[in-house]
């Protein structure tokens, strides 16, 4: 339109030069009439070649680049959040595997815990046995020894006394028991 | 020579033996009791018993011992008798050749022997009485040879056989013993 517009300025401008011209020289600056119709039917042929032809092919190459790069944005729109989701995934993944690794490391620290509790435990009570047998050695100890004593003093005393009725007996006394098992020997009350 | 072991048949040849030369004396009752009194005698000393064995000690030397613990209470075949087992190495067994002579010499006459151990030397009255009661005890006749053995302490031992009737002051200390052990 703008060039159409400015050949029926140069039109105008011609015929007024063509005016000038012959009124003053103007006329040899503007195109012919005649000259100027063909120009104005070749371009409006031409425009309407143009627009019935090349435009829509024009329009059709650019709605085609345009649905392209739609089509691109939209396969970057979704790998991008495709990528996102992913990193969200990876993201989710790390924090899972912190959390399990946390997990791993309080069940080992809480482990390690009742292990640490357990000995400890099983050291008291070895310890608390220990004492007890101890304590049970030196009771049954104390008592073998009071017993061992208890049978010394009484073999002593056995040995003493056997040796004081031996040497007290007279040969009466001696009598007198034989005699007196003999009765026993015999029934004889 | 056999030291320190006999079996039972040559505790019973030793015993015959001992009979045998018993039977020649004129009393040989007597000769037999005083064989079995001298050997049961000196078998109740353990300390004797192991210098009598000890092969170290002059056999000379252990017919001094046996001399002069017998000689004075003992006819001469006695202190022989004693004196041939010894060489013979059997004073370990004298107990067991005295006993079994006892029983060989009571078998002969029918009886049992009850071998009787008292501190001190019973009289006749009381070996009378003992083996009257013996013998009602047991239903045998019974042929009573008496040891004297201090151990006993007091009172009698009398064994008939496997059994033993203990009426010792030694018994009764020996029951004290175990209850208070």
């Amino acid at each position: 339109m703008y060039l159409a517009w400015n050949l029926i300025l140069a039109a105008e401008e011609s015929t007024d030069s063509t005016e000038a011209t012959e009124s003053g020289g103007i006329d040899l600056l503007l195109p012919a009439p005649e000259e100027l119709i063909a120009g104005i039917i070749a371009f409006a042929i031409i425009f309407l070649v143009v627009w019935k032809y090349a435009l829509p092919a024009f329009k059709e190459t650019l709605q085609a680049r345009q649905d392209a790069i739609k089509g691109e944005l939209a396969a970057a729109e979704q790998s991008k959040e495709e990528a996102a989701s992913l990193l969200d995934d990876y993201r989710a993944q790390i924090a899972a595997a912190k959390e399990e690794a946390n997990q791993i490391v309080a069940d080992a620290r809480e482990a390690g815990d009742a292990v640490k509790a357990d000995i400890v435990a099983r050291a008291e009570s070895e310890a608390e046995a220990i004492k007890a047998r101890a304590n049970e050695e030196v009771v049954a100890e104390r008592a073998r020894v009071a017993d061992e004593l208890k049978r010394q003093v009484a073999d002593l005393s056995i040995d003493v006394a056997e040796r004081v009725v031996g040497s007290s007996m007279n040969a009466g006394q001696q009598r007198d028991l034989v005699d007196r098992y003999i009765d026993e020997l015999g029934g004889v009350q | 020579m056999t030291v320190g072991t006999a079996s039972s048949s040559q505790v019973d040849g030793y015993a015959a033996a001992l009979l045998d030369i018993a039977r020649t004396e004129p009393d040989s009752v007597a000769t037999v009791d005083e064989m079995y009194r001298a050997a049961s005698g000196l078998a109740g000393n353990a300390e004797l018993v192991d210098v009598l064995g000890d092969p170290r000690v002059p056999a000379e030397r252990k017919q001094g011992i046996i001399a002069d613990l017998l000689g004075s209470r003992a006819s001469n075949v006695t202190v022989a008798a004693v004196s041939f087992l010894v060489a013979a190495g059997q004073s370990t067994h004298l107990a067991d050749i005295a006993g079994r002579l006892a029983e060989l010499a009571a078998d002969a006459e029918g009886e049992v022997v009850a071998e009787v151990r008292s501190a001190t030397e019973l009289s006749d009255e009381q070996v009378a009485r003992l083996t009257s009661a013996l013998e009602k005890k047991t239903g045998k006749k019974i042929q009573v040879k008496v040891v004297v053995d201090q151990s006993v302490i007091g009172g009698v031992v009398a064994k008939v056989g496997d059994t033993v009737l203990d009426g010792s002051v030694q018994h009764r200390f020996t029951e004290l013993r175990e209850q208070w052990g």
